[in-house]
């Protein structure tokens, strides 16, 4: 009888063992795990953000060639003040031109503003956090790998001109000041420098039963270089230390703004 | 008797059910036989006068990886144009040092503006590789010479192209990582074969740890004890460094910020003004393979590193404290005799079990 009962237990115990770990939901609601998208869209203060497109800011010609920047660590936050911490969440934002490297190999131009994150339990959310760049952990060691880290990309410094670690943002373009041209390149990086956004949504967003939510943000690239005299220090890099510590606070506390949610 | 057998047939359909639960729940791909392998664990085999080495659970060491990793570090594969491997500028029979100030041998042909560390002990460079200690750890640093353009030049995604034409690394990155041929996988075996580059079996060594038959000679031990009162401050330990950063007095301006501060030392890394002009301490084991000497190789003899602590020490608001041995003022007195010790003894650092050994050369 005993034996008979446990027959029946087995494919209890394999089902509820062989879950996958995305699959597992809080038992508290009855509602299925959401998905959403988060989107950062690129403007230039009103405008629309595009590469080799020139735009004008306090007067001088600023013409881009690329935008990326390594969002991390991406924590939503309920009504109840429940934080929802998004496994693997490291992702690269960017806007680029097909760069060459010194084999055959290019970096092909792409755009990519859209993350896709699911598996977040039903709920009503108020709130998002987010890191720009890469924790120390992963940050010291670039061969440790999570999410989209990677040193193929163009977004490691593995230079011994710098600490072997991630850039964390990137901006480059043309900035054009009267006949005056110079070569912009404004890079962020080092544990220091590694920041945390938060952003409260305007209204609650509910996410679950897998209907499609969507939170956009507007990264505000006029923002990034604030507070800096681009045109004496056009080139930020580790060397340009505290330079390179308000454009890191920019990201942190100008740069992104929630546009709209859904 | 059904009753009485109740707890056997309980421990059956335990059993049972432990076996079914392990098998559904293994992962979907099967991976061939042959690479199934089991991998060998590794305790690397510490002398008994050194200092215990810390776990690396990032990478832990396997039999199977460090042989990987020794494929790789002699690999002229791992060049853009197949003409370097690490060797090429970590000689072993240099116990893993170039014999060259400055360098031009990389794919630019440029002269490289720092000198070839040796490799040496690198398991305990826990406080930062290269002369500034600009990487944290060995994974890492192996990135940069891999793709700096003056080295080796590698686009690392070339790389794993052209490593994995080859079904011997094929085979070996499936067995030590369960991956494919990644960039990642490439640097964690290059790691681990360097840690395994222990040098600690010089005539020191074996007096030190009191071994039968050896004896070092009156002025070797005079040398011994010139080193341990005057520089051991910085060359300090068993591992005859400190795996510090200090300002031994070559120069007198770090003005010159050019190559993103890479003639500033330490500074450029964690830009405070107190680590202007600081390198890190190389090992004194095998110095007398490891000419020429300081981070830009400027000195071609170890005579010529000690007249400059004797005589030639530069003083500035970074210059280290411990180099104030003459009454207060910079430089360490060492008369001719003292001198000829030292030398004596220096040569007693120097590991030639290290330099011929089997299972760390090609």
């Amino acid at each position: 009888m005993k034996a008979f009962l446990l027959t029946l237990l087995i494919p209890v115990v394999l089902f509820t063992s062989c879950r996958k770990n995305d699959d597992v939901q809080p038992v508290t609601t009855q509602e299925t795990a959401g998905k959403m998208t988060l989107s950062f869209k690129a403007v230039i203060g009103t405008a629309d953000f595009a590469l080799n497109k020139d735009f004008i800011l306090n007067g001088k010609n600023l013409n881009f060639t690329q935008l990326r920047y390594w969002v991390s660590n991406v924590v939503l936050i309920n009504t109840k003040g429940v934080e929802f911490s998004v496994p693997n969440a490291y992702y690269l934002i960017e806007q680029n031109n097909a760069s060459t490297t010194n084999s055959e190999f290019t970096y092909p131009a792409n755009k990519r503003e859209d993350v896709e994150l699911s598996g977040i339990p039903a709920g009503n959310y108020k709130s998002i956090r987010f890191s720009i760049g890469v924790d120390e952990k992963y940050n010291n060691n670039l061969s440790l790998q999570a999410g989209e880290l990677s040193q193929l990309n163009g977004m490691t410094n593995v230079s011994w001109m710098w600490s072997t670690s991630y850039i964390f943002s990137s901006v480059k373009g043309k900035l054009t000041d009267g006949t005056t041209a110079k070569d912009l390149k404004i890079e962020t990086g080092l544990n220091t420098n590694f920041k945390t956004v938060s952003l409260n949504l305007p209204a609650e967003l509910h996410i679950g039963n897998a209907q499609s939510s969507a939170i956009v943000l507007n990264t505000d690239v006029s923002k990034i270089m604030e507070g800096v005299d681009i045109m004496t220090t056009p080139s930020i890099g580790a060397s340009q230390a505290s330079a390179m510590a308000t454009v890191a606070s920019n990201y942190a506390t100008k740069v992104f703004a929630v546009k709209s949610i859904k | 008797m059904d009753r009485l057998n109740a707890p056997k047939h309980f421990i059956s359909m335990l059993c049972l059910v432990v076996v079914l639960v392990v098998s559904s729940c293994k992962k979907e791909e099967t991976t061939p036989v042959e690479n199934a392998a089991v991998l060998h664990p590794v305790k690397l085999d510490l002398p008994g006068n050194f200092p215990p080495l810390a776990d690396n659970p990032d990478n832990p060491l396997t039999k199977e990886g460090i042989a990987l990793g020794k494929l790789l570090f002699y690999d002229v594969r791992l060049s853009g144009s197949n003409r370097l491997s690490c060797a090429s500028c970590h000689r072993p029979e240099l116990a893993f040092s170039d014999g060259v100030a400055l360098s031009h041998i990389g794919e630019s042909g440029n002269t490289l503006p720092r000198h070839s560390p040796a490799l040496i002990n690198v398991a305990w460079m826990n406080n930062g590789l290269f002369w500034d200690g600009g990487s944290t750890n060995l994974e890492s640093q192996a990135f940069g010479p891999l793709s700096n353009e003056d080295e080796m030049h590698q686009n690392l995604l070339e790389l794993e192209y052209k490593l994995g034409q080859v079904p011997d690394y094929v085979k070996r990155f499936q067995q030590v990582f369960k991956s494919g041929i990644k960039s990642a996988a490439i640097v964690k075996a290059i790691a681990q074969f360097e840690r395994t580059l222990i040098s600690g079996n010089s005539r020191y060594d074996r007096y030190i740890r009191k071994e039968a038959g050896n004896r070092l000679s009156e002025m070797e031990l005079q040398g011994l004890a010139l080193v341990n009162s005057k520089c051991r401050g910085c060359h300090a330990g068993e591992l005859f460094t400190d795996n510090s950063f200090h300002n031994n007095g070559l120069d007198v301006d770090f003005s010159d910020a050019k190559l993103e501060g890479l003639f500033q030392g330490r500074y450029r890394i964690s830009y405070q003004l107190a680590d202007l002009g600081k390198f890190k301490t190389p090992t004194l084991r095998n110095v007398t393979l490891t000419a020429p000497y300081m981070h830009d190789g400027r000195f071609a003899t170890l005579d010529r590193v000690l007249t400059h602590y004797e005589n030639e020490v530069k003083v500035t608001a970074t210059t280290d404290q411990l180099l104030y041995q003459q009454n207060g003022k910079a430089g360490i007195s060492l008369s001719t005799m003292e001198k000829k010790a030292i030398m004596a003894f220096l040569a007693c650092l120097t590991d030639s079990s290290f330099t011929q050994n089997k299972s760390l050369i090609k």
